[in-house]
């Protein structure tokens, strides 16, 4: 893979980012993301997570299956803050 | 196989890795280890605060202060970006009773030596265009700053591995090893046993835990914070901007606002930190929860009402995230950096609350300060674990 390819549209993450994270002592996908903030923006991780799962597996010879994904926080799916506080009221 | 070093560091959260970088800056050798990864805890579930507008006058004032002055040179110090930017920050107040109230707080304040300006109703627009048209005047610092806290844990372990720190991740402390006199002499881990004639617990929350494998206990409490990231979106303010109410949640003094009793029995107060990646962050609110880490979602839905109280323009602005994190809670704000009586060689640095960021320099420097027996930066003694025996 090219280290030029972007992983994480949303925060524009390069998979040389990604491996320069791994080779700063990141071991999953969280430490990723706390390093590069690739799953850190709009879309929260949904495309960027596997792919680097599996930038993992191969920079640290494991199968991708062995790096858990992120803690899922709400809310699932964008709301406006005017909806998060209505939300109370009603 | 027993490793041996002249100190150990347990926990490399931001404090761990202040204490790491300028110990090991001192030409010590020194290992940190980290049950997860540096940075993992409280560290990652916080905003990026490097203030003095919101200390008690004093002492509290002080240490902030010298703190701040640290941070001025920080990037260069350890050649990394942490996205340091000294905007000031501003205190919104809502109404004349209460800007009247804040005198006293003001003029104490000036006499700790930190300089905050007050602006006028008339002007409270010219400055923040985005506030809420009732609010009444603004309490401005100019000093005050904010940073990429995740950033700033990975400078200082990256430059205290440079000086020639080990740092272990994935490596549990599980119990604290005394001599026959009752001195340290080092730290059982998960991944092995290793020596040292002093040992420093920089592990927040956790910090009682394992302190108390030798038999001393550590009154540090965890107390739950929520907070709220918006997407990327339009520019709502460029710098800090806190209610004036935050003082009072923040010390626990209720009844000061006008609002609902769910407000107060949440601590919630507004907190605005723009980040430089054109997004937001919202906070603030407050409980003793144990370490539960889950959103409670009646806590973010006040945070976004008490926001948009403020800034009514985010009502439309999307939320993409929200999380909790545990702060280390000691009585009376303010973190212990100690050495312990009882045990020769151990020492704590922790039970910052929600000032870990801002107050690290600090923090590792008056442990290095310590451990190398130099003249402290600020008196101990009110930060000492003695003083609530």
């Amino acid at each position: 893979m090219d280290d030029d390819l972007i992983v994480c549209r949303c925060e524009e993450v390069t998979v040389g980012d990604v491996k320069r994270a791994i080779e700063q002592g990141a071991f999953d996908v969280s430490g990723v993301k706390r390093r590069t903030r690739a799953g850190m923006g709009q879309c929260q991780g949904r495309t960027c997570e596997t792919l680097i799962r599996g930038i993992l597996a191969s920079e640290l010879s494991k199968r991708p299956d062995e790096f858990r994904l992120d803690t899922v926080r709400p809310p699932l799916s964008p709301v406006t803050f005017k909806t998060l506080a209505g939300g109370y009221d009603e | 196989m027993s490793k041996v070093c002249d100190v150990i560091v347990v926990g490399c959260g931001v404090i761990g890795a202040a204490i790491t970088y300028y110990l090991s800056a001192s030409g010590m050798e020194v290992v940190a280890v980290e049950e997860n990864d540096v940075g993992s805890g409280t560290s990652s579930r916080c905003d990026g605060n490097v203030l003095v507008i919101d200390k008690k006058p004093g002492f509290d004032c002080e240490l902030a202060l010298k703190s701040q002055e640290l941070f001025e040179t920080l990037e260069d110090d350890i050649s990394f970006d942490v996205e340091y930017r000294q905007l000031g920050s501003v205190l919104a107040v809502e109404t004349e009773a209460q800007a009247e109230g804040a005198a006293q707080w003001h003029s104490a304040m000036s006499r700790s030596g930190v300089r905050v300006k007050y602006i006028e109703s008339s002007d409270v627009h010219a400055h923040e265009p985005m506030l809420a048209q009732d609010i009444v005047g603004l309490f401005e610092c100019a000093s005050d700053s904010s940073l990429n806290p995740m950033n700033l844990v990975y400078g200082y372990v990256l430059a205290a591995q440079n000086n020639g720190a080990v740092i272990k991740t994935r490596t549990k402390a599980k119990r604290l090893l005394l001599d026959t006199q009752h001195h340290i002499k080092g730290v059982e881990t998960s991944e092995g046993t290793i020596l040292a004639p002093l040992v420093v617990i920089s592990a927040g929350v956790w910090t009682p835990q394992i302190v108390r494998t030798c038999g001393v206990d550590v009154p540090i409490v965890p107390r739950k914070g929520h907070i709220i990231v918006s997407e990327r979106t339009f520019k709502v303010a460029s710098r800090k901007i806190q209610e004036f109410g935050y003082i009072m949640a923040k010390f626990g003094e209720e009844g000061q606002r006008d609002v609902e009793p769910e407000m107060e029995k949440y601590g919630i107060a507004m907190v605005f930190e723009p980040t430089p990646h054109e997004n937001f962050l919202i906070g603030s609110s407050r409980e003793f929860a144990g370490f539960d880490t889950t959103c409670n979602m009646e806590v973010v839905s006040l945070m976004a009402k008490r926001a948009i109280r403020f800034f009514p323009c985010i009502e439309d602005v999307r939320v993409i995230r929200t999380y909790a994190g545990l702060r280390p809670y000691t009585q009376d704000h303010r973190p212990i950096i100690s050495k312990v009586d009882q045990v020769p060689g151990l020492y704590i640095a922790s039970g910052h609350e929600g000032d870990g960021i801002g107050l690290a320099p600090i923090t590792g420097l008056l442990v290095s300060e310590m451990l190398l027996g130099c003249t402290p930066s600020v008196p101990l003694e009110p930060l000492s674990l003695n003083r609530f025996m």
